[in-house]
């Protein structure tokens, strides 16, 4: 069982992989095309392959925890570890590797890796970085490896050869990192002739040899007691072979006609060594060179694939070493690292995505929204709902709720408007406020709830108004002063409901309502409406008229007064009213004007509020779809998060809810042809006239007063019932 | 169902199986030790991948003339980039079972976007792979390491575990929990599992 799964696994993995070899065969044709052109011509000189640095994350991790908890301002030269591998594929770079263990240079090198030591100069700033005398530090540490070939340590411990320098400056502001490797090696001046130009070692060595070569290397490995083992010596027969470590040089070959010395080796080039061997051959040369006729260098290769194991595709040749006059002084060397326009110059790695919490938390929102599209609902648009301009008219309970549901959606544009202070009263149902926030006198709402969102997630592009929203019945004409004060916030309210594409009703008062539900009508804005009892609630989308331009719509068939009502035909919170609002709060005992509904329904409506505008943005046609009702709960969902309700009312007496539809009212006191066409035409003029005056204003404008005389007159045998209270209704406190 | 649980000690003793059977068949994957018991097998592999040359570079010139070096081979800039393919297997306390997170970098440690790793993938693997069902890729910190990585959730691991686990035990067989598991959200990764940890473990019996 195991294995057939392991088997089908096995076969995507193959594919997987074929894929990318083919891109790597590609790329190393052009690399060999132009190793064997070389070998075409008569004077034949050894080419290395220099070094490419590779960092790891964990790398640039760990050198910032350096910086801020150790280094800080110390910028002296700190002593790194890095290391080397010989059992890549062919394609990868000869690669010198950096980890988050490279400042733990006591610490384990990788199995079957060599360790590269080296040495690290951070600096403070970018200028101290672009200043450092880059040619100093390269023979600085050339001369140091000159003189450990003088004096013979590099023979004990030949690692020295294969150093390297590291210049940095980390910017932990921006998460912007500077750096320049060096990998420095000595030169000789004319350059090393080849005597016999590269082969593979299965085109020279017998089968059998292979395999007492790698016999003898893992022999000289566990002798070492390591796993890699950098430079060697060799000598071979026909069936044998023998290695020993650089440092037994004299003892091992009596002969120095022709030695063999073997080099770990990480390039992965069919005619050409990487860079470790470069000071190696400077070694011999200085030590030896007199005495040498070749010297025969085995780049050893070894690497497994697929859990076997090949040493076959080694390389070996010969050359010819120069020789150094006795007391010479040190080579000039090289080693600066090219950066990827293969021009002198540092490189520099912008790591604010991983590294900038900020950028951290906006990109873990939205990959674990994204989980939703995985499995859940692979149709889910995400990006229409993250990039929805929200405008939250008030910061109360229901405010708040509706903030944090649209933040969890992933909303990144949302804008507070509320008048009010934070009251000691507030901080418990409403949960973008706390204690502190109550003290001399209370933050404003709309200011403090930014601070806290942009607390909670830094993501968000919150902003916050301080204004009042002028309401019918509210007169603004005591004086000039509240008549501007009054058009400006007019003007204020007009210009964000045109910058958003939501607009959430989330007041305390009916009245407050009725500006913006003109304005958003007029603009054609899409309005979700919510509305708090004290254990019943309305959350409803307001019907979104047609453009203008368009005319006269088309009848959906089958629409009648309660279902298949579509969008631009839906009513809005004042349709079912027919009473013009005014001013609710006046004559009111202080629990009919305040916020009195249990506590866990602002949380129900505020999240109902914000699920409902996910669903609509879901549906195709938007603000327009057909309204679904509680009938549609057992049908195919026309949207991939299920229905698009007009309304939906809640009982919490009940735990109930139910999904009414309900058409546009035409002589509705707030979206109605006749009220948008005056407030278009006529502009403030119109709004000041609605809240200066009383009902009797928008009741004769649209024609209620005249339905009430008619209704009145009807009702003189029936004088029970009192239909024009809206007391039943879950009224407007939040 | 226990049988499809995994305990940390067993989960160590398979990992540490694990690593033993990586030795033999000289793959690279290490035991990583935490503060006290706890720690992590990572392994990590490189990747060449063809891209288009739309690079970010950002690049101070500062060309300071070092001498010619006519012993180094000058690489011709090559339209293809190596990524480094961290993977690390760490026990998932409140799943009970392991968990793969992974990251990749490119070589100067920048670490890939989500996108970015699947843009790596080619096409008519990346559309099946998306739609398998056990890929939910979420981003993480590295519970031992505190730093961002990816993570194949574990909350499914459970369902794949429970037949493989179940069969073998009613045909009396032992199963490396952590190698079976890792043949088969590995791939899902791009990170291959070779077929001998399948043949050598027969001859092994864990715990």
């Amino acid at each position: 069982m195991i294995i057939v799964v392991l088997m089908c696994l096995k076969l995507m993995v193959l594919l997987f992989f074929s894929l990318c070899n083919l891109a790597v065969l590609s790329v190393c044709e052009v690399t060999m095309a132009s190793g064997t052109s070389e070998a075409g011509s008569s004077d034949l000189k050894l080419q290395f392959a220099p070094f490419s640095s590779a960092l790891e994350a964990g790398f640039w991790h760990q050198l910032t925890q350096k910086k801020l908890n150790d280094y800080r301002l110390d910028e002296s030269p700190k002593c790194i570890k890095g290391y080397y591998y010989n059992g890549d594929p062919v394609g990868l770079p000869t690669r010198l590797t950096l980890e988050f263990s490279a400042f733990d240079v006591d610490g384990p090198t990788p199995v079957r890796c060599c360790p590269a030591i080296g040495t690290l100069y951070n600096t403070n700033t970018l200028d101290a970085f672009k200043a450092t005398d880059k040619k100093a530090l390269l023979e600085k540490e050339a001369k140091e490896i000159w003189d450990a070939i003088e004096s013979g340590t590099a023979l004990k411990d030949p690692s020295i050869l294969c150093r390297f320098i590291l210049l940095t400056f980390a910017d932990l502001k921006k998460y912007h990192f500077y750096y320049w490797f060096c990998f420095p090696a000595l030169c000789f001046s004319e350059g090393i002739k080849i005597v016999q130009q590269p082969s593979v070692l299965e085109q020279v060595f017998s089968a059998k040899q292979i395999a007492a070569l790698q016999e003898a290397y893992d022999d000289l490995c566990i002798k070492r007691g390591t796993t890699a083992v950098p430079y060697f010596l060799m000598k071979y027969t026909d069936d044998t072979v023998r290695m020993a470590p650089l440092g037994d040089w004299e003892a091992f070959f009596t002969d120095t006609k022709k030695v063999t010395v073997g080099v770990y080796d990480p390039c992965t080039l069919s005619q050409h060594p990487g860079w470790p061997l470069r000071n190696l051959l400077i070694l011999l040369a200085y030590r030896w060179g007199s005495k040498l006729d070749t010297v025969e260098v085995l780049c050893f290769r070894d690497r497994t694939m697929q859990g076997s194991r090949s040493i076959h595709h080694s390389v070996i040749f010969q050359v010819k070493l120069p020789t150094f006059a006795p007391n010479s002084a040190c080579p000039k060397s090289v080693g600066w690292e090219k950066n990827p326009k293969g021009a002198m110059g540092p490189r520099m790695v912008n790591l604010s995505e991983c590294m900038d919490p900020k950028r951290l938390a906006e990109s873990s929102v939205d990959l674990n929204l994204k989980l939703m599209r995985w499995r859940l609902v692979p149709s889910l648009d995400l990006d229409k709902v993250i990039n929805t301009k929200c405008l939250l008219l008030g910061a109360g309970t229901l405010g708040c709720n509706v903030a944090r549901t649209l933040m969890g959606w992933g909303v990144r544009h949302i804008t507070f408007v509320d008048n009010a202070k934070i009251s000691y009263s507030n901080p418990v149902r409403q949960p973008l406020y706390e204690f502190e926030d109550c003290l001399g006198g209370g933050k404003s709402k709309a200011m403090a709830a930014v601070e806290r969102l942009t607390k909670i997630f830094p993501g968000v592009n919150a902003e916050g108004y301080n204004m009042s929203i002028p309401m019918p019945g509210h007169p603004v004409n005591f004086s000039q002063t509240t008549l501007s004060q009054a058009q400006r916030d007019v003007e204020q309210l007009e210009k964000l409901i045109s910058e958003h594409d939501v607009v959430f009703l989330l007041m305390d008062t009916r009245e407050s309502r009725w500006l913006p539900t003109v304005i958003a009508a007029s603009k054609r804005k899409l309005v979700v409406n919510a509305a708090l009892g004290f254990d019943t609630f309305v959350v409803m989308r307001h019907g979104l008229k047609k453009p203008l331009v368009t005319g006269s719509a088309p009848s959906v068939p089958g629409s009648s007064l309660f279902s298949n009502i579509p969008g631009h035909k839906l009513g809005c919170y004042f349709c079912n009213d027919v009473v013009a609002p005014g001013d609710s709060t006046r004559d009111r005992t202080l629990d009919q004007q305040c916020t009195v509904s249990r506590p866990g329904l602002a949380m129900i409506a505020g999240a109902l509020a914000v699920e409902m505008m996910v669903s609509i943005l879901q549906h195709t046609e938007g603000g327009y779809a057909v309204a679904s009702s509680s009938d549609d709960r057992m049908n195919e969902p026309p949207t991939s998060l299920g229905l698009v309700p007009h309304q939906i009312r809640g009982f919490l007496s009940r735990f109930d809810n139910v999904l009414p539809a309900s058409l546009a009212f035409d002589k509705c006191t707030a979206c109605s042809p006749i009220v948008l066409d005056h407030y278009e035409r006529e502009g403030f003029q119109f709004l000041s006239k609605v809240f200066n005056s009383s009902h009797s204003f928008l009741e004769d404008l649209t024609g209620l007063t005249l339905l009430h005389q008619e209704t009145q007159a009807a009702e003189v045998n029936h004088p029970h019932t009192n239909m024009y209270t809206n007391s039943c209704r879950p009224n407007s406190c939040s | 169902m226990s049988l499809c649980l995994l305990d940390e000690d067993s989960f160590r003793s398979s990992c540490k199986l694990l690593l033993q059977q990586s030795e033999e068949l000289r793959d690279s994957w290490t035991w990583e030790p935490g503060s006290s018991e706890e720690g992590y097998l990572k392994k990590i592999a490189l990747k060449s991948v063809v891209i288009d040359s739309s690079l970010k570079w950002n690049l101070i010139d500062d060309d300071e003339g070092e001498a010619a070096d006519v012993c180094g081979l000058s690489e011709g800039s090559s339209s293809s980039q190596v990524f480094q393919y961290e993977y690390h297997i760490v026990y998932s306390c409140s799943y009970r079972t392991p968990a793969l997170y992974f990251r990749a970098c490119t070589l100067e440690g920048r670490s890939l976007s989500l996108e970015e790793v699947w843009s790596s993938v080619h096409p008519n693997l990346r559309l099946r792979l998306k739609h398998c069902p056990l890929n939910t890729i979420t981003q993480q910190e590295h519970p031992l390491l505190g730093q961002p990585f990816f993570l194949l959730h574990p909350c499914r691991t459970q369902d794949f575990m429970r037949p493989v686990l179940q069969a073998a035990h009613q045909q009396n067989r032992s199963v490396n929990y952590v190698l079976t598991w890792l043949s088969v959200v590995g791939p899902l990764v791009g990170l291959d599992v070779p077929l001998h940890y399948s043949i050598s473990s027969s001859s092994t019996k864990p715990d």
